[in-house]
């Protein structure tokens, strides 16, 4: 195997640029490969911690999912709470918000828009304006993005006055949001957040704790089917118990949206490449006839040539596949920069993008290999 | 070795062959004579199995492989035939001792001893020492000699040679036919095809071909 592998090298080594340029579309095709790979595997990762730190406290956690796409206020409810305090083997639970944050008007003069509007973490790195933070209980100012900055205002809006839900607020500081990055358009104080916004949140996640000696599983099971019976929303929405590894919808949409779209380029670049491979194997095929034609003179079979030349092909996918990696894995510590957390390219990518190259070699040389098996032997030795 | 009856080849409308009878003994070197077009390489083809679409009837080794799947008779020719052509054939971006090793990728033998074999027939050719030239780099006469190192690496019962001096001078021929006249003198049978008379001297018998007619002596053909 190993003399065959170095006669394919040779013969691809014999046509360098030809050879690479065939190669590029596998090189970008696996280095997406090895990109969409190492974001998955990253977040599964961090996915997963997330389900182990979930286990060992003992909790189940029962989630509301609205029929209506536009409902935001249906959920879990304090009649509801009492429902699953009171079931046996709970406790005790606490609602909460899978998406915290609240949809609100707002209004500059008579331009009115929408915006999403959240309290203020403890630190915001602010790109007009003052300082970085908003005192807990002032409730006259805000930050806003640059986003919707430019939307309400047209860009100034630094001390301009801002109208959310007939309050008024002066905007006391401008942030940017990252490309890679999730905030709110609107920070409020966590004062006003609590008495004005709090309310309009649906609390659609209810967080059993589990009393130790009870079955975590069954206890999960029976919350529902309470719910289902007595919940006061279960006309509008469905109850489940959520999986630990579903973090926050909006960031998976996004990571998502990435991944398509990495896997959309990963597609069509090896589906070109091997394309380039049929191509570059063919006229291989044809400059070699003489060869193919020695070969069988002399005892090769068929099959030999064909091997031959699919040896041919999947080295030449396997090179590029292996250039694809290392462009892969450079493009990864480059994304490491932006993600919010850590793509990693495993042992496992590694190995899958090395079965795809070969089946691009495998498939798209299949046909030229076999044409020069078939070709007939006395035309092969006229050739010069 | 070998019996052909009544064989025929015809290239759509265009009689190439037609009603050839020869038969072959061990040990015999052959010579076919006949001029450019007559169907010499047509019927050599035909004996050393690279062609199987003919009429009649041949016989190797009193065996018939009209019928012989492409596997079984690729491994006929690699076991017990070997080719050399005119303008040698060789791989020209492999070495002497790669294009010498051809036949023996692809044989069942055993090949414990490959370097040893190579090493051999390269000693008879007389090329000790050109193992890494590429045939760039050899004489039109040695690079003959790397095809028939490789033609006699599997020690093969029949050497076929279609026009072996056909690209040489007379003093390379010589060089060529003497090393043919050893290799027959050790056992091997030969058919050779050439149209230079020096040439077809050095075989034992000489048949005549022309228009695709093959006669026994050469004034059958005048006629
Ligand atoms: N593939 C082919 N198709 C048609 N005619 C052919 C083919 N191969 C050979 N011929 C014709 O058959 C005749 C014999 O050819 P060949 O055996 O090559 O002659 P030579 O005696 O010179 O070796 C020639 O007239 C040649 O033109
Ligand atoms: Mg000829």
């Amino acid at each position: 195997m190993l003399d065959k592998v170095m006669i394919a090298l040779k013969s691809i080594g014999k046509n360098k640029n030809r050879n690479f340029l065939t190669m590029l579309g596998i090189i970008i095709g696996i280095a997406s490969v090895i990109c969409i790979l190492a974001i998955g595997d990253g977040f599964t990762h961090v996915a997963t911690k997330g389900m182990q730190d979930h286990n060992t406290k003992n909790k189940v956690t029962l989630e509301f999912t609205a029929s209506s796409d536009e409902d935001t206020k249906s959920g879990f409810t304090r009649d509801d709470l009492a429902v699953l305090e009171g079931i046996k083997g709970v406790d005790h639970v606490k609602l909460t918000s899978s998406n915290p944050e609240a949809s609100v008007t707002v209004q500059h003069q008579t331009k009115k828009t929408s915006a999403t509007l959240n309290k203020v973490p403890k630190r915001v790195k602010l790109y007009r304006g003052f300082g970085t933070i908003l005192n807990s209980d002032d409730t006259g100012n805000i930050f806003i993005s640059k986003d919707l900055a430019d939307r309400a205002f047209k860009g100034k809006a630094l001390n301009k006055r801002l109208v959310i839900n007939d309050n008024v607020y002066v905007v006391s500081g401008i942030y940017k949001i990252g490309d890679f990055e999730y905030r709110p358009d609107i920070y409020v104080s966590k004062t006003t957040f609590k008495q004005l916004f709090a309310g309009q949140i649906s609390q659609d996640e209810a967080r059993l704790s589990v009393q130790p000696s009870a079955n975590k599983k069954a206890v999960g099971k029976s919350a529902v089917n309470e719910m289902k019976k007595f919940g006061e929303d279960s006309k509008l929405g469905k109850y489940s118990i959520s999986h630990p590894d579903q973090i926050s919808k909006s960031f998976t949409k996004t990571l998502n949206n990435i991944t398509y779209f990495v896997a959309f380029v990963a597609g069509i670049s090896l589906l070109i490449a091997g394309i380039g491979v049929m191509n570059v194997m063919y006229i291989t095929v044809s400059e070699r006839r003489k060869e193919i034609g020695i070969r069988r003179a002399f005892g090769a079979t068929a099959g030999d040539i064909r091997n031959q030349f699919l040896i041919e092909s999947i080295v030449l996918c396997v090179i590029g596949g292996l250039i694809g990696i290392a462009l892969g894995y450079g493009v990864v510590q480059i994304i490491n920069s932006f993600l919010p957390f850590k793509a990693v390219v495993t042992t496992y990518a590694i190995i899958m993008s090395l079965s795809v190259s070969t089946i691009v070699g495998l498939v798209f040389g299949f046909i030229p290999a076999n044409k020069a098996a078939k070709s007939p032997l006395v035309g092969l030795l006229k050739e010069e | 070795m070998l019996k052909v009856t009544d064989i025929g080849k015809t290239y759509g409308k265009f009689i190439a062959l037609e009603n050839i009878n020869l038969e072959v003994s061990d040990g015999e070197f052959l010579a076919i004579m006949g001029p450019s077009g007559s169907g010499k390489s047509t019927l050599i083809n035909i004996l050393g199995l690279l062609d199987q679409k003919y009429t009649g009837e041949y016989l190797l080794k009193d065996k018939s492989y009209k019928d012989a799947n492409d596997n079984y008779l690729s491994r006929i020719r690699g076991d017990q035939l070997g080719f050399v052509f005119q303008n040698f054939k060789l791989l020209t971006t492999y070495s002497v001792y790669e294009n010498i090793e051809v036949p023996l990728i692809y044989s069942k033998q055993k090949q414990a001893n490959k370097r040893e074999l190579i090493e051999d027939v390269i000693n008879k050719v007389g090329l000790e020492g050109k193992e890494k030239n590429t045939p760039s780099e050899l004489s039109g006469g040695q690079q003959q000699r790397v095809a028939i190192a490789r033609a006699i690496v599997n020690r093969p019962n029949l050497i076929i040679a279609d026009e072996p001096t056909g690209a040489l001078d007379s003093k390379t021929s010589t060089e060529i036919m003497d090393i043919f006249t050893n290799l027959n003198k050790a056992g091997t049978t030969i058919i050779m095809v050439t149209h230079d008379r020096e040439v077809a001297d050095y075989a034992m018998r000489t048949v005549y071909i022309r228009d695709g007619h093959l006669y026994n002596d050469e004034k059958s053909v005048k006629k």
